[in-house]
């Protein structure tokens, strides 16, 4: 018991930065992501192609490929990120070419009919957008995103690679000076899972409270 | 035949549309007038209901000319040559050929009210409160004046429809758009929508429907169009269309339905 009480503090420490992390990138990747996906639905075909290839690319590439490649691979070309930088950076890349992903899907999963009616009572494409598509596309956004923010934070404990202290490393750094390690994985274990849970539920919720 | 009658609502010359190397219209001409009402029937594939998006320029048509009361639908010309239309123009011109869909295409997140609404506030600028009161009227008419609040999945096939017809005639179109609108509803709903239509062409609102319900087209039309392989065939009042079945082909597809074998 004791052991817990000691290490708590420095887990929760650990705790914090994953949820600095997770909690940047997701915030990053929305601002940008949203409006991306917007364009690779909406935008001329020129702004299309770039999107449609980069999302492609960097979902197709290992998280732990993109985040050595900013830290070790950049200062190549005179670009040197501290290892917090580097690893939200990297992380972001990827969530932004998710959430582009996410925003597409959520507007072409409606049906052409939807853009076919709201046309036909004279609604210009502001008007579409904003009272007929956005409205129904959000709902069609949410539980995919919540699990991506799910995803997120599991996935923030590869930053450890680069030496950051997130929960990851902080449990490894406790269990290499205690020798203790099956309670206290069982432990670092819980605090992921008690993050995640209530998004998992909140996700089964609002899929429930969006079918209509 | 007097002077306004005469000047057709819509008027298309030599109308074609081809998706890829597939021409579905191969010159279509065709003129409505005022109060008229003009069911097209044929085999599917012949190009009807791509005939019915042309006139609101849901399907972008290639050559000819479409003109709803003598202005260019899709385009306009710019010394010579035609250029499409803005989608702030457009939208302007679409509201005057509103549309009934097959599949209704109601707003799933807007409660019934509201569906019928959204044109009159954003298109025709109204307030929301006549709106609201324009919306209820044409509710109560098509006979839905306990479903104003209702989400249209609270609402039978049927009552979806009758909502999307309240949607679309609330506009005051010049011409409403009907696109097989019974074709997806099971047989005993038929009859409640179409009981609605009959009162509008009584009315004198110039329609054109595109329709599998021969029975009807006989009994609410004025004008029956017999399309086939992306042209008109015949062209002629029900009577002659259903009884003297003046033409081949129009005997063929008329033969598939059982009331109008000879």
């Amino acid at each position: 018991m004791t052991i817990f009480l000691q290490t708590l503090p420095f887990l929760l420490d650990g705790l914090l930065t994953t949820l600095l992390v997770a909690g940047s990138v997701v915030l990053i990747a929305i601002v940008l992501g949203i409006p991306a996906g917007c364009a690779l639905v909406f935008g001329p075909f020129w702004v299309k192609v770039p999107l449609r290839l980069y999302a492609d690319f960097v979902r197709g590439v290992p998280i732990l490929v993109l985040l050595y490649f900013v830290y070790y691979g950049l200062p190549a070309v005179q670009v040197n990120l501290s290892s917090m930088t580097a690893a939200v950076v990297a992380l972001t890349a990827f969530k932004t070419a998710q959430i582009i992903e996410i925003t597409r899907g959520a507007f072409q999963s409606i049906p052409t009919g939807q853009t076919d009616a709201a046309k036909s009572i004279g609604l210009g494409l502001m008007d579409r957008f904003v009272q007929v598509l956005a409205p129904q596309a959000v709902r069609r956004f949410l539980p995919p995103f919540i699990n991506s923010l799910v995803d997120t934070v599991k996935g923030s404990s590869l930053v450890s690679l680069l030496g950051i202290v997130d929960l990851m490393l902080s449990l490894q750094q406790v269990i290499g000076r205690t020798h203790v390690a099956l309670p206290l994985y069982l432990m670092g274990a819980l605090m992921y899972f008690s993050i995640n849970f209530p998004l998992s539920v909140l996700s089964r919720r609002l899929e429930k409270r969006f079918i209509y | 035949m007097s002077d306004i009658q005469s000047k057709p609502v819509i008027s298309m010359a030599g109308v074609t549309k081809s998706f890829g190397l597939n021409q579905v219209l191969k010159g279509v001409s065709l003129d409505v007038a005022k109060g008229q009402v003009v069911a097209i029937i044929g085999p599917s594939g012949s190009g009807k209901t791509t005939l019915l998006r042309c006139i609101n320029f849901l399907e972008e048509y290639d050559g000819g000319s479409i003109k709803i009361e003598g202005i260019e639908v899709g385009y306009k010309d710019a010394v010579g040559e035609r250029r499409r239309r803005s989608d702030r123009d457009l939208a302007k011109l679409r509201g005057d050929a509103a549309m009934v869909f097959q599949q209704f295409n109601l707003f799933p997140h807007l409660t019934a009210t509201q569906n019928v609404m959204l044109g009159l506030v954003k298109s025709r600028g109204k307030s929301k409160s006549e709106a609201r009161q324009i919306a209820h009227r044409w509710l109560n008419r098509v006979g839905l004046s306990d479903k104003f609040d209702a989400m249209p999945s609270q609402l039978s096939g049927g009552q979806q429809q009758r909502v999307g017809i309240a949607r679309a005639v609330a506009m005051e179109p010049k011409v409403l758009l009907l696109d097989e609108i019974t074709s997806s509803l099971d047989p005993e709903l038929v009859g409640e929508v179409l009981a609605v239509v009959k009162e509008l062409a009584v009315e004198g609102r110039t329609m054109i429907l595109v329709t599998h319900e021969m029975d009807f087209a006989k009994e609410v039309a004025d004008r029956v169009v017999f399309t086939d392989q992306g042209h008109i065939m015949v062209d002629a009042p029900p009577a002659t269309m259903f009884n003297e079945q003046p033409n081949d082909r129009l005997r063929a597809f008329l033969s598939r339905f059982g009331s109008f074998r000879h």
